[in-house]
């Protein structure tokens, strides 16, 4: 038999987990891409907080508000989509640090102390594995392929 | 009873001190060092806060919370600290795809599912595209700086006091009385609404019945952000010509 109480206990500590995490990453990251992935993990941890409420209440009411949390969470995507486009048509960048022209008056900017220089083994990008072995194409294919319609 | 009552709050408080360390060290901030004993600060952390939370019971359950609830915690970590925005995304989907495993766990079947769809299957699928538009190199500057050491250390203590002062708060409860004015409330709910059968012709008939209202206004709300959408990436291009010359061939004002 489960401890309805502690099952909440448990739910409700992992989604604060989740918005504070969010919350960290909000603040502290300058990517406008993760800076809303960031917002969209403290919605997740509010939805996990609220479906653990609606299943020890025994009712939908939990349920129902997370669904029309992600259906503002959709909106909410097609509009930042369309923002951070925007913003990165003007600036090239998507760095938030370059919109701080919008400050209030009076406030000084901030001014990175030293950008550190990329080291090479940092660039490093994901490996797919081959899919299959490479099929030989003599020359007489070749010359075929060449000619092909492309249709 | 007094004496584990101290014990918990000391375990609370290592908790809060190696969470926001570990946090702060696997953070960008200009360099990479640190980042070991950051992980394993932070793994400390998570380990400390588990062992606060009460048990559940039924061993399966337990069990299955704390793989996914790891799983979830690493993730959503993973996701602040990656330097490149792509992996960013990756471990979100990760986080996304656990919290639809705790969904299904708490009798939300049909909210898991949606969660891969919409969050997992279109939003970020979305972001991807527009980040491997933008910026398809990766590593870009402000991605391994961020705002600075000290911004970055109190953010991420306020962020770990949250959790600490809520576990504090939940684990100090009064269980015995929360579960008497409960006990009621589910009487009159009417037992075993969430877990019987049927899930979703109920939950499609609560949404349809009692939250229809809400439905329309949804529904009017998606309408709103999609014309939205368009507006705002329409701005500032110029009119073709033969909208110009439906407006009379003067310039327009878009």
């Amino acid at each position: 038999m489960l401890n309805e109480v502690a099952v909440l206990q448990n739910y409700l500590v992992i989604g604060a987990v989740l918005f504070a995490v969010g919350l960290i990453g909000f603040i502290v990251r300058r990517n406008m891409i993760v800076m809303f992935l960031c917002a969209e993990m403290m919605l997740q941890g509010v939805s996990v907080t609220l479906v653990a409420f609606g299943r020890y209440h025994n009712n939908w009411g939990g349920q129902m508000l997370v669904l029309f949390i992600i259906t503002v969470a959709a909106c909410e995507a097609g509009i930042a989509l369309a923002l951070i486009l925007m913003l990165f048509k003007k600036s090239g960048k998507l760095d938030i640090a370059f919109w701080q022209d919008m400050r209030e008056a009076g406030q000084p900017p901030f001014v990175d102390r030293a950008i550190p220089e990329e080291r090479a083994e940092e660039r490093v990008w994901p490996r797919l594995t081959p899919a299959g072995i490479e099929p030989q194409v003599d020359e007489v294919e070749k010359e075929e392929r060449l000619h092909r319609s492309r249709v | 009873m007094n004496w584990f009552g101290d014990v918990k709050t000391v375990c609370l408080l290592a908790a809060i001190v190696t969470g926001a360390l570990g946090i702060w060290l696997l953070l960008p901030r200009g360099n990479r060092r640190g980042q070991i004993a950051g992980t394993l600060l932070a793994a400390v952390s998570l380990g400390l806060l588990m062992s606060l939370l009460p048990m559940m019971g039924a061993w399966v359950s337990q069990v299955l919370f704390w793989i996914l609830a790891i799983a979830t915690a690493v993730a959503a970590v993973a996701t602040i600290s990656m330097r490149s925005p792509v992996y960013s995304a990756i471990w979100f989907g990760l986080t996304l795809l656990t919290t639809a495993g705790l969904f299904l766990l708490q009798g939300a079947q049909f909210l898991g599912v949606a969660t891969i769809v919409v969050y997992a299957g279109a939003i970020l699928v979305t972001f991807l595209f527009v980040l491997m538009l933008a910026q398809p190199q990766g590593h870009e500057y402000y991605d391994r700086i961020s705002w600075g050491t000290l911004p970055t250390a109190f953010a991420a203590l306020a962020g770990v006091l949250i959790v600490g002062g809520l576990t504090y708060m939940l684990t100090n409860l009064d269980a015995t009385a929360v579960n008497e004015s409960i006990a009621s409330a589910a009487v009159h709910q009417g037992d075993g609404e969430i877990f019987a059968d049927q899930h979703m012709a109920k939950l499609g008939g609560e949404l349809f019945s009692r939250h229809l209202i809400s439905v329309e206004v949804a529904g009017t709300l998606l309408l709103v952000a999609l014309v939205g959408a368009v507006a705002i990436v329409i701005q500032g291009k110029e009119p073709r010509a033969s909208t110009a010359a439906l407006r009379g061939g003067g310039p327009s004002d878009a």
